[in-house]
């Protein structure tokens, strides 16, 4: 049995502006999706921002109700067994919201264990272990005002596990974490999931996904454009090349004639501190970097490279549909 | 077991979680002095005016001013989960929602029923309004009688907080609304008849009636049937605002107006 099943999962939101006149517009967040993630299994959902994956997070842990289709959690339906699919799921998001600042860490966790019906004996061997595991044993009695970022995210993760769930859901719970702080946190979703739990991951930094994942779907505009092993969407791009060019100010119209450029694939741009690096693919074999550094004009270039493509190539390919 | 723990434990700790930025400097100024300018404005009006006595003035503001935290307080249960982002947290856990959310308001009607009675004491002794002893263990019950039937307006407002962003709004709407309707200042006598109407079932009405009847020298079995009156409004008040807060949770839950109302 899949430990998470969507079927056909749709979600539209009414949204109303205007004072006198009102105008009402529906957005399809989730345009009917199919997945299913196996019981001990990783599962990441990538997408860029907007494109449903936190709309679908909602629906499996019961905060949304679906406009149509269907989600069951170990065989329950999220809308009609909602209680039940709430004692299977352990839910964390990230960011620095979600915990009564107020309290100590320890009260954050002893409230919810509560809330989850965790009975008092249990809360006294399970809190010391979580709080081991997150990191934050010798800070527990502190307030959760004073915690660091990824404290705080971490302090999220040992509440979800409160009432050891079988399934856990993380909805980019590595957002705005220091790279250490990132990976130790990973560190810990790996654990989870040597554990046995059911971990849907929701991410959109590739490499968290490829180091982590056994499974991905990737999700754009409310529908799933890919899914399979990091190694199987990578082969989408396994007959390109990616040319990196490291450019000072880009000209205008550079980029489109760089799109309209024989060859090209598909182009995307990363905006550093002084640079954009320009991220161009191309069918392997073809010599193109010539060709770019004509299209990009009198721009100051820096550093041009060419390598094999990674999982993120692979997810802008998905996501751009190039 | 799990539902008593969560009425109880959780009630307190939810009380604690939210509302541990009342420091002694915001709670003594709003909970225990601005009550008395109230009852100080109303007595010297009525003194001015001749038209009731002090402890008239006294037992209304005194009673009516328990709304401040009943219905502040209430709203800011759901509220201040909205603002901490708790929200969505609190509503994906299987806690029954019953004592989940009724569990929250204990610590309420006891800091409505503090607030009151320290308004009663201090209220009188600055009017030198003289209640009778035999009288102060029946005010006891009344005051906390009434705290109770307020914190059940107070659920409304908290389940409003599903739907609306600001919760305060509808507390201040509502303080007002209990001041002018309830005989706080203006014995429903004297009140247009629909609005002595809309008293009978509001909460406070009542147990002000009994109040002032018991500190004027009537024993608790005279007043017994408003004290009942008071009691089953509140009564009324607290399922209705608990249906309430299932109806809109569910509303919020189809409308996905959870964290963005």
């Amino acid at each position: 049995m899949a430990a998470i099943e969507a079927e056909k999962l749709r979600r539209t939101y009414r949204q109303t502006s205007g004072f006198v006149r009102r105008r009402t517009k529906t957005i399809e967040a989730v345009r009917g999706i199919d997945f299913e993630v196996n019981e001990g299994e990783l599962f990441g959902l990538l997408g860029p921002n907007g494109a449903g994956k936190t709309t679908t997070i909602k629906m499996l842990v019961t905060l949304l109700i679906p406009t149509s289709g269907a989600a069951r959690v170990l065989g329950h339906d999220v809308v009609h067994s909602a209680r039940t699919v709430r004692r299977n799921i352990g839910y964390v998001f990230g960011g620095d919201r979600g915990a009564y600042e107020r309290l100590s860490g320890l009260d954050n966790l002893r409230y919810f264990s509560e809330l989850y019906g965790v009975p008092p004996k249990v809360q006294k061997r399970r809190i010391p272990e979580l709080l081991e595991l997150v990191g934050l044993m010798g800070r527990e009695k502190e307030r959760v005002e004073g915690y660091s970022r990824g404290m705080k995210q971490r302090l999220h993760i040992a509440r979800g596990l409160l009432h050891d769930p079988p399934v856990v859901v993380l909805d980019e719970p590595t957002i705005g974490l220091d790279p250490v702080g990132a990976r130790e946190l990973r560190n810990t979703i790996a654990e989870l999931a040597q554990a046995g739990k059911t971990v849907l991951l929701t991410t959109h930094y590739m490499y968290e996904a490829d180091a982590l994942c056994d499974r991905i779907a990737v999700i754009a505009e409310g529908e799933i454009v890919a899914e399979g092993t990091p190694t199987a969407l990578k082969s989408v791009v396994a007959d390109r090349t990616v040319v990196e060019i490291e450019a000072y100010g880009l000209p205008a119209g550079a980029l489109e004639r760089v799109r309209a450029s024989p060859g090209v694939t598909s182009v995307s741009v990363e905006e550093r501190e002084h640079v954009q690096l320009l991220l161009v693919q191309a069918p392997k074999g073809l010599e193109l970097t010539q060709q770019l550094l004509g299209c990009l004009g009198d721009v100051r270039v820096g550093r041009v490279a060419a390598r094999e493509p990674t999982l993120e190539d692979a997810y802008v390919s998905l996501v751009t549909g190039s | 077991m799990t539902s008593l723990r969560i009425f109880f434990v959780g009630g307190l700790t939810s009380y604690r979680a939210l509302f541990n930025w009342l420091t002694p400097w915001i709670l003594i100024p709003s909970f225990l002095i601005a009550p008395l300018f109230q009852i100080l404005l109303f007595a010297y009006i009525g003194r001015t005016t001749h038209l009731e006595s002090d402890r008239f003035y006294v037992i209304g503001n005194a009673l009516q001013y328990a709304a401040v935290p009943c219905l502040f307080a209430m709203g800011n249960t759901i509220g201040g989960e909205r603002f901490q982002h708790t929200l969505p947290l609190v509503l994906t856990t299987p806690a029954g929602r019953l004592p989940l959310f009724i569990g929250r308001s204990v610590p309420v009607i006891a800091n409505g029923f503090v607030v009151s009675g320290f308004a009663l004491v201090t209220g009188s002794a600055l009017l030198g309004v003289h209640v009778p002893i035999s009288a102060v263990a029946p005010l006891v019950l009344v005051a906390a009688v009434t705290a109770f039937s307020c914190t059940g307006l107070g659920l409304c407002n908290a389940a409003l907080g599903l739907r609306v962003r600001e919760t305060a709004v509808t507390s201040n709407i509502l303080f007002g609304f209990l001041l002018v309707f309830c005989g706080v200042n203006v014995p429903l006598s004297s009140l247009p008849a629909w609005m002595s109407t809309i008293a009978e079932g509001l909460p406070l009405t009542h147990g002000i009636a009994a109040a002032r009847q018991l500190a004027g020298g009537a024993g608790l079995g005279k007043v017994a049937g408003l004290v009942g009156a008071e009691l089953l409004i509140g009564c009324i008040y607290v399922v209705g605002g608990y249906a309430l807060l299932r109806l809109m949770e569910i509303e919020s839950r189809r409308r996905g107006t959870l964290e963005i109302a």
